[in-house]
């Protein structure tokens, strides 16, 4: 009798345990974010670390490899950024694109768009902020502008995806700051937050939520 | 056992446990959206909604984009006292 009773009740947990498991499967799914890999992350790293090693090592570097002047050297760092950029974002939204695939699950869903939103605010003002930076020539600025923004626009939009993300926007903000105290070696703290951040956040979250 | 009785039977179905779920983490939710996320059939979402708002659990409403008929569900404040009454139970049981 008594034993029977165990059971039942083990029955009746092992029931309400999986409504629980259900209740919040269903409340991160339909509210969160969840298509990023961790490995397009650690790509986005990568692809930052080969932009900053080619503007050190073609335009930075002292004697410089080139004769370009100090405009034509700011648009080829301009250009090269946005390059970087362009990649970074591209591969994030691919591999996003193959992860919500996989799962089934629409990748312009509501949740998506309040994520994307939340993003952009204080990006587009960071991208605005950094370009009126360069054109008064504070180009020294930019790494620093750049970085705390994008941290703060992630912190922004991390109530909508990963908790990991939150901290990855905190560690992009400190790193932004340091730039700004240490200004002479912008690209270095550039690197480190765009691109050694994203590796080890990549590696991070991939084998948190991925494998 | 008293806690027992705290268990909502309107909560009994996962599928039910998971409306719930979905629109009390959200403002409100649409019929297509829900269906996607519950991965379920129009006429078995529609019956368990409609449970729902029979207890006044949730509220719909109606309106048309475009030509379109779109219906969203939000929960009420009934429900979400409930709800909360409900995990409570589960959390108080498992421990």
């Amino acid at each position: 009798m008594h034993l029977k009773v165990l059971l039942i009740m083990n029955i009746v947990m092992k029931k309400q345990l999986e409504d629980i498991k259900a209740i919040r499967e269903m409340m991160e799914k339909s509210s969160k974010f969840q298509a990023i890999n961790g490995l397009s992350l650690i790509i986005a790293g990568l692809i930052a670390v080969a932009g900053a090693v080619f503007a050190y090592f073609y335009l930075l570097r002292n004697p410089s490899l080139t004769h370009f002047n100090r405009t034509q050297e700011t648009l080829i760092l301009l250009a090269c950024a946005l390059l970087v950029l362009g990649l970074a974002v591209g591969t994030i939204t691919l591999f996003s694109w193959l992860k919500a695939k996989k799962n089934k699950q629409n990748l312009f869903s509501k949740v998506t768009l309040r994520a994307a939103y939340n993003l952009m605010i204080p990006l587009v003002v960071g991208g605005i902020f950094s370009l009126v930076l360069i054109y008064h020539g504070l180009i020294g600025y930019v790494a620093s502008t750049t970085l705390i923004f994008y941290g703060l626009a992630l912190i922004n939009a991390s109530k909508f995806t990963f908790g990991e993300i939150h901290v990855l926007g905190i560690c992009e903000i400190i790193i932004g700051l340091l730039a700004a105290i240490y200004l002479y070696h912008g690209l270095y703290w550039w690197t480190v937050g765009f691109g050694v951040c994203h590796i080890i956040f990549g590696v991070i979250m991939y084998f948190k939520y991925d494998v | 056992m008293s806690i027992i009785t705290n268990l909502n039977k309107l909560f009994d179905s996962r599928i039910r446990l998971g409306i719930m779920s979905i629109l009390s983490v959200n403002d409100s939710v649409d019929f297509s959206t829900m269906k996607e996320l519950l991965e379920l059939t129009d006429g078995n979402l529609a019956s368990h909604l409609k449970a729902l708002e029979s207890a006044n659990y949730i509220q719909t409403t109606k309106q048309f984009i475009g030509r379109k008929p779109n219906t969203k569900y939000q929960i009420s404040a009934l429900g979400k006292r409930d709800f909360k009454e409900h995990l409570d139970a589960l959390e108080k049981l498992i421990r």
